[in-house]
């Protein structure tokens, strides 16, 4: 793996991106189709990123450390710090043009692809696991626990932890 | 005027000191931590007023990359200057980046354990089914937008989101083009919309 290469994705990935998740399709294509990583890989960092505390969006340093040690979570450290920055810009942009109605659909338009495309993502990542009705049923749970707001992240996550030890 | 040239209202350590403790107590992401800035940024502290707080966050919903990195770096601006920025930024992530990299090497050592194995057939589905809930919270208010404004822009964002997700399924072209594809779409048409609408007024 190169190390240099790997930020300039994980970077590209971010700044074509909004929010903590936004990067994920962009670098999954990039890093599968190097090897570089697996589909369990993601599934994995995506999970140690819901339990740790910080944005969800750090998911990506877990990435990095599976892919590439210490090392790895640093260049991703770096990916996510840079594109944020852009807020500056932004901020100095609204105060120059408030709202020109072809900017605001440019960005509904990143957030609408986002989901598309995520929505893929989450099917390929849920192939992986393996399409049963154990992990069908967690899913649909934790989809429906999550909608109500009521329960922390955290408490889904060790609730479904305990369920697959149960069940083995 | 911007907040650039505003005095700085705090002193570093109390920057960092304060985001310190909001970067250890975010547990539970990005909804549970913008509560807990709020409460810090508006109520305790004082940096900013309850308007100011949600234009900046308006604003970060269009920066690039983790928004609530944005929203920092905005408050540590008005806060400190660049140097706020730094030691808000510095305050938010060092804990939380330390707990998640040894997370991670914890992980990694017991990852082949099969009670390890057990355990993640429950907990990665339920990643999944949460990304589902990331996804529906990002839909929604788009889609509420879009049936308020008339049948073209809900037609419009349907195809921006369907064709995002069959670019990549059925034709496995790079996500770049879906992002792009998409931006300029509803770039377009709204701006056309909104030419029609002058015309006609």
């Amino acid at each position: 793996m190169n190390p240099l290469t790997y930020f300039l994705l994980a970077l590209k990935a971010s700044l074509l991106s909004t929010g903590g998740f936004g990067n994920i399709p962009s670098l999954h294509d990039d890093l599968l189709s190097r090897h570089w990583a697996t589909e369990r890989n993601f599934a994995e960092a995506l999970a140690v990123g819901q339990i740790s505390p910080g944005p969800n969006g750090l998911w990506i340093i877990s990435l990095g450390y599976l892919v590439n040690g210490v090392p790895g979570a640093l260049l991703s450290l770096a990916a996510i710090t840079i594109p944020p920055f852009l807020i500056l810009g932004v901020e100095w942009l609204y105060h120059k043009t408030k709202h020109h109605p072809a900017v605001e659909g440019f960005v509904r338009g990143l957030a609408l692809s986002t989901v598309g495309v995520f929505a893929v993502v989450l099917h390929r990542l849920l192939s992986d696991v393996g399409f049963n009705a154990r992990t069908l049923l967690i899913c649909a749970a934790s989809l429906a626990i999550g909608l109500s707001r009521k329960v922390p992240v955290v408490a889904v996550l060790l609730a479904a932890a305990v369920v697959g030890l149960i069940f083995r | 005027m911007t907040a650039t040239h505003e005095a700085p209202s705090a002193s570093l350590p109390r920057i960092f000191q304060v985001w310190f403790k909001l970067g250890i107590q975010s547990f539970g992401g990005g909804v549970a931590t913008l509560a807990l800035i709020q409460r810090a940024a508006v109520d305790d502290e004082n940096w900013v007023t309850d308007l100011e707080f949600t234009r900046y966050w308006a604003l970060c919903q269009i920066a690039p990359g983790i928004n609530l990195f944005a929203l920092t770096i905005l408050i540590g601006r008005k806060t400190g200057g660049a140097l706020g920025i730094l030691a808000a930024l510095a305050g938010l992530l060092l804990p939380s980046i330390t707990i998640t990299i040894l997370m991670t090497a914890a992980y990694a050592k017991i990852r082949h354990a099969p009670a390890t194995q057990a355990a993640l057939r429950g907990i990665l589905p339920a990643t999944i089914g949460l990304g589902l809930v990331a996804t529906i919270q990002i839909v929604r208010p788009l889609a509420v937008a879009a049936r308020k404004e008339g049948v073209d822009t809900l037609i419009v964002s349907g195809v921006a989101l369907i064709g995002s997700g069959a670019v990549i399924a059925v034709w496995h072209l790079p996500v770049i083009f879906a992002l792009i594809g998409s931006a300029v779409l509803c770039a377009l048409h709204a701006w056309v919309r909104s030419l029609r609408r002058t015309a006609e007024s």
